[in-house]
């Protein structure tokens, strides 16, 4: 599958640059988050109120990524995630994402990269980091 | 075992294993942890776009099958499990339909000394599986859990 979207440029495998650093803007983990995501996910609720589901962070870069100049990649597939948890967050801590890509490889059908991806809080510390592995499409053939 | 119970690292027993209740994964699953996460990737979100797609439908967003599994597992193992803290390996082996079941199975499959003497860490193995039982999702959970106070 190549999926061709109208209208919104797009990164291709081909267009995956190695190593160059990438920083979303930032979001303010409410209480509001926290409820709908016990609400989605049917995690009970920590018993500090104002504790961070583990997931969340997580859940949240994913949309970050979404808010940056560049155009998106074409993610056909996540094919895995290996994540360290460093520090936990709290209600009204502001989160944001810092990636860039350290491997791909070319596949039958488009091609695997690999992202280093770290959640900073709004003192710059990393909150938690890992390596997600991501399955992206070619450019199809004009 | 009741997930109230106060456990501490001395008390979990290695091997033992876990099945949480199914699940179905709804449409409306979906649209909320698209809205909720800000990731609106059209393998979510766009009907028609995934009908010419190898899935013929949205699909589940892969994270958020993690974190139903991590609420469903909650619903049958003891406090200590909720925070991961320590680590996470996850390997997302195939789709989740809107409408498929999912399932969760478990196992302690290890316990470690922590950096921090009062802490030991405890590892889970985890499968999602669905309805036809083909595991969509697999992985490893770490999980930092208190020592019995000496």
């Amino acid at each position: 599958m190549a999926p061709v979207l109208p209208g919104q440029r797009q990164w291709y495998f081909e267009d995956v640059e190695m190593g160059v650093p990438l920083e979303t803007p930032g979001i303010t983990v409410t209480e509001a988050h926290i409820t709908l995501f016990a609400g989605v996910t049917g995690q009970g609720r920590d018993r500090d109120p104002d504790a961070v589901p583990d997931l969340l962070p997580l859940c949240l870069s994913s949309g970050l990524g979404w808010r940056v100049p560049q155009p998106p990649l074409v993610v056909l597939a996540f094919m895995g995630l290996e994540w360290q948890y460093l520090k936990p967050l709290r209600v009204g801590d502001t989160i944001r994402s810092r990636s860039r890509i350290v491997a791909k490889r070319p596949m039958k059908e488009g091609g695997v990269v690999i992202e280093e991806r770290s959640i900073v809080n709004q003192d710059g510390e990393s909150v938690q980091s890992g390596r997600l592995t991501l399955l992206v499409a070619r450019r199809p053939v004009p | 075992m009741s997930a109230q119970e106060a456990l501490y690292f001395e008390d979990i027993p290695l091997g033992e294993e876990y099945t949480a209740p199914g699940r179905t994964v709804t449409e409306a699953d979906i649209v909320l942890f698209a809205g909720l996460s800000g990731d609106y990737n059209v393998l979510h979100t766009d009907a028609e776009h995934m009908k010419s797609s190898q899935f013929g439908e949205r699909i589940a967003h892969g994270l958020l099958g993690l974190s139903i599994q991590q609420g469903l597992l909650g619903r049958v193992m003891p406090a200590w499990m909720n925070p991961l803290l320590a680590g996470l390996k996850w390997k997302f082996r195939g789709p989740i339909r809107i409408g498929d079941t999912i399932r969760v199975q478990a196992r302690i499959t290890g316990k470690k000394d922590a950096s921090k003497l009062q802490w030991g860490i405890v590892s889970v193995e985890r499968k999602v599986l669905n309805q036809r039982g083909e595991v969509v999702q697999e992985g490893e959970t770490e999980h930092m859990v208190e020592r019995r106070p000496a």
